[in-house]
């Protein structure tokens, strides 16, 4: 309660609504974060309130609140005064000190109501709507499933499949019930594919999106410790992206061998299990890597293809055979499928690179997953460097693996990295305990400002070093 | 707790503005990156007046009117000498901020010449960079061709002259230039460094001009005859007693042109017309493609001159090779290279970040150093009064 007095600043009531924003307005998790914060000079960093209808009533909410306390207030000071009552006194007193605290639990009434009187009929509406829109649409739906990896499979199917054929997706993270039936407002309706990326949070969300969306075909990509918090165990994780395989019954599924978890509920001779070694005939030769992409050699019969990829790292091949697959058996050809793999380049700080004084950044922050890790380190490793940097906050929602998951971290970078820059929060002790045990000799620093980092990484790097900046934390988890 | 510096930049010198590049972008970002000290800036403006405030390390203040409008506005500074170095700030009641360790980041005339340092040895605080006598002696280029001559390192043919001389037998000095030095050759004001007032000249007209633009700007003028198949190239150092080198670059320029000041500053290191880049020295050869030996013979002649000259912390020595007979010539010191040189240091594997905390701590050591040297004896001398 050191920074108590911080409540009384006039930013305070925009960063309550900065704080209910950045939780998504879930009430568990804005209480969370509420009560872990002390300094609220400290809360907003990242990003800035965005001025949305919702948050604009919100915000008025809150000052009409406290502006209905104050004036209580002052009307109890003057009557204390002019009474010379002291108990009165001492009541408004305690009553402005608590304001922010009451004001802080109570925005979270108007909010549930408005949740249940507005949004949520419009959102049932918008709903029935969208499932509409995908039973009546002729398209082959395609839908992806996977703890990691969906938005980069997504953006490469898409990408691909384009050359031919008439081809939506949907935009950027956009995978909820609320977010995909937005975008099937979108739709033309002439489309020839639709690709959706499937969120899943709980036991149940992939089977409500797949009754959402009907897939046709379905790709699951990987299945990790992401959102084990809210999952309970690694088991509930797999059964609900499995929910995908469940919903498609005999129609095609293609999943990564290279997953553990996905691989060991893979029956032996499934044709449709991708990995870098290729899928269902197609067998990928000479795969290799660099700073400028990633080419192979990938052939299935009579058909023979280069492929070169601006993507980085050898783990991007499975998920490119899968999609060359997918490109063949709907008929488009070996020059378009060539053509849109090369056209797949990194996507907006996924392993993208860029150069700075001479050093090469490889922007990873918005890869925050193990198999992401191990991805990039090894990626590190194979690419020549004066110094090998390793820039990381770890990474979130791991749940009772925490500790586990980031020592191993620690000592998986300790092998690669000459040079460890760690943001300090509630994991750098173990990934600085896991470095310790991997017998890391390297420099350690770690940073208290993650953005200062960031936007002056150009005084920390030298000419010819290689910099994997991995993961970034919103607010919510710094 | 944090040490403080105080970074000083600006100064009533012809590279105030270089010197404002020099503080904001390779000292006080990265001592603050560090998060080592605390940082505190000073500007001495073009009038003399010094400011501090933590506005100052905002180059955006430095754009267009803005600095004018903060002197304006803001009260300077004064200095109390009380153990050490405090800046006051005056006003209902005095606000001291104790320095230290002080950071000269200024070029050119009252702050690369050992005024400065003068300052700060009086004070008594560990200063970055060359100490007092060497930053007087790397200012003037006549003496350090003198010191490399001493020191059986080679320079190229000089005369010089001072401005009176000059205005007072003017056609006397261009007969002797002339007589002395086969052409072509350069003219430079003797103090001044980024390149300020130089110019290159092939005939008597062209000379006598240059040496009146020179005079405009400096007492002193040497004229250099030209070195005939010129690989011009530059070596940073940094150390006091340990050297490290940087690599040995050789900034490139269009044809026999040399950098002038717009070509190193302003068109961010290529002639005009080129593309542009941003920062000083933009364009150059990194490392330069020199043989083995001649690499090698670069960076000793560097190293000698560097020692025979008494610098430390940190400088940037200017070197000319003559190609074909693989002679290395002593061109110039610069005592605090513009940026630190920050580019090349990045290259040699030395980030921002490392560099000006290296710095600080040479600067140190060498105040530790000097604190175990006696300056001061008891004698009988007095009583004889």
């Amino acid at each position: 309660m050191k920074y108590y007095w911080t409540r009384f600043r006039l930013h305070y009531p925009r960063t309550l609504v900065y704080m209910l924003q950045g939780s998504e307005y879930r009430i568990k998790n804005y209480f969370t974060w509420l009560n872990r914060s002390d300094d609220f000079r400290k809360i907003v960093k990242r990003r800035k309130l965005d001025y949305t209808k919702k948050a604009g009533l919100l915000l008025a909410t809150v000052w009409v609140i406290l502006s209905v306390i104050y004036v209580t207030v002052i009307a109890l000071l003057m009557i204390a005064i002019i009474a010379i009552n002291f108990t009165l006194g001492l009541i408004a007193v305690a009553m402005f000190v608590i304001s922010p605290l009451f004001v802080s639990y109570l925005i979270v009434v108007p909010l549930w109501l408005g949740k249940k009187i507005v949004q949520e009929p419009s959102e049932r509406k918008l709903v029935a709507s969208a499932y509409r829109i995908f039973a009546d649409h002729s398209a082959l739906k395609i839908a992806i499933a996977g703890s990691y990896g969906k938005t980069t499979a997504k953006e490469i199917l898409s990408t691909i499949l384009s050359q031919g054929k008439k081809v939506a997706s949907t935009p950027g993270n956009m995978n909820t019930m609320i977010g995909i039936s937005r975008f099937a407002a979108s739709l033309d309706g002439n489309e020839d594919i639709i690709v959706f990326e499937l969120g899943e949070e709980k036991v149940g969300d992939v089977r409500d999106l797949c009754d959402l969306v009907q897939p046709d075909l379905g790709i699951i990509t990987g299945i990790n410790e992401a959102h084990l918090s809210s999952f309970g165990t690694l088991d509930m994780t797999v059964a609900t992206i499995f929910e995908l395989g469940d919903y498609l019954g005999d129609r095609p599924l293609y999943k990564n061998s290279e997953s553990p978890l996905v691989s060991a509920k893979i029956i032996n001779n499934d044709k449709l299990a991708f990995s870098r070694r290729g899928v269902n005939g197609w067998n990928v030769d000479k795969a290799e890597t660099d700073i400028s992409g990633t080419s192979f050699i990938i052939e299935k019969g009579s058909k023979t293809m280069f492929a070169h990829t601006g993507l980085l790292g050898l783990h991007n091949v499975g998920i490119i055979a899968a999609a060359i697959d997918i490109a063949d058996s709907i008929g488009l050809t070996i020059p378009q499928i060539t053509s849109g793999v090369k056209e797949t380049k990194p996507f907006e700080h996924r392993m993208q690179p860029r150069r700075v004084d001479g050093a090469w950044i490889l922007d990873d922050t918005y890869n925050g997953n193990s198999e992401g890790v191990q991805a990039g380190l090894r990626l590190l490793k194979s690419l020549g460097a004066k110094r090998r940097i390793y820039v990381t906050p770890g990474l979130v929602e791991q749940g009772d693996k925490n500790r586990e998951v980031h020592e191993k971290m620690g000592q998986q970078i300790a092998e690669v990295a000459d040079v460890v820059v760690l943001m300090q929060n509630s994991v750098t002790d173990y990934i600085a305990n896991g470095l310790q045990k991997g017998k890391f000799d390297g420099r350690l620093i770690i940073v208290d400002d993650p953005l200062e980092f960031y936007t002056n990484i150009n005084h920390f790097v030298v000419s010819g070093d290689v910099v994997l900046m991995q993961n970034d934390w919103t607010d919510n988890f710094a | 707790m944090n040490k403080t510096i105080a970074v000083f930049f600006g100064g009533r010198s012809t590279e105030h503005d270089i010197s404002v590049i020099t503080a904001l972008s390779s000292v006080i970002k990265p001592l603050e990156l560090s998060k080592k000290y605390n940082v505190v800036p000073v500007y001495i403006a073009k009038d003399g007046r010094w400011f501090s405030d933590d506005k100052l390390k905002d180059v955006s203040l430095f754009r267009g009117q803005g600095i004018d409008d903060f002197c304006a506005k803001s009260k300077p500074i004064s200095l109390v000498f009380d153990g050490g170095l405090i800046f006051r700030k005056s006003g209902l009641s005095n606000k001291d901020v104790r320095i230290d360790i002080a950071f000269p980041a200024m070029h050119g005339s009252y702050g690369e010449d050992g005024s400065l340092m003068g300052l700060l040895r009086m004070a008594g605080i560990p200063f970055v960079g060359c100490d007092m006598a060497a930053s007087a002696l790397a200012m003037d280029k006549v003496l350090t061709k003198q010191v490399a001559q001493a020191n059986n390192v080679p320079t190229s043919k000089f005369v010089s002259f001072s401005k009176t001389d000059f205005n007072k037998n003017h056609d006397e000095i261009i007969k002797m230039v002339i007589s002395d030095l086969k052409f072509p050759q350069f003219v430079k004001p003797a103090h001044l460094g980024s390149s300020i007032g130089i110019a290159k000249v092939d005939n008597i007209e062209e000379l006598s001009n240059a040496v009146e633009v020179a005079a405009y700007y400096d007492d002193k003028i040497i004229v250099e005859e030209s070195v005939e198949n010129l690989i011009e190239v530059t070596v940073p150092i940094i150390g006091n007693d340990n050297l490290q080198t940087g690599l040995v670059e050789r900034p490139l320029a269009h044809g026999d042109d040399f950098f002038d000041f717009e070509t190193k500053y302003l068109n961010g290191g290529k002639k005009a017309g080129g593309a542009k880049q941003t920062g000083s020295q933009g364009y150059s050869e990194l490392p330069a493609k020199l043989s083995e030996s001649l690499y090698e013979a670069s960076l000793n002649t560097a190293k000698k001159m560097y020692t025979a000259t008494g610098c430390g912390g940190i400088a940037r020595i200017d070197l000319l090779i003559d190609s074909k007979s693989e002679i290395v010539y002593f061109n110039e010191i610069n005592p605090l290279p513009g940026d630190l040189y920050a580019h090349n240091w990045r290259a040699a594997g030395i980030s921002s970040v490392d560099l000006a905390v290296r710095l600080v701590e040479l600067a140190e050591d060498r105040f530790i150093r000097n604190q175990k040297i006696e300056t001061t004896f008891s004698s009988n001398f007095l009583k004889q009064f």
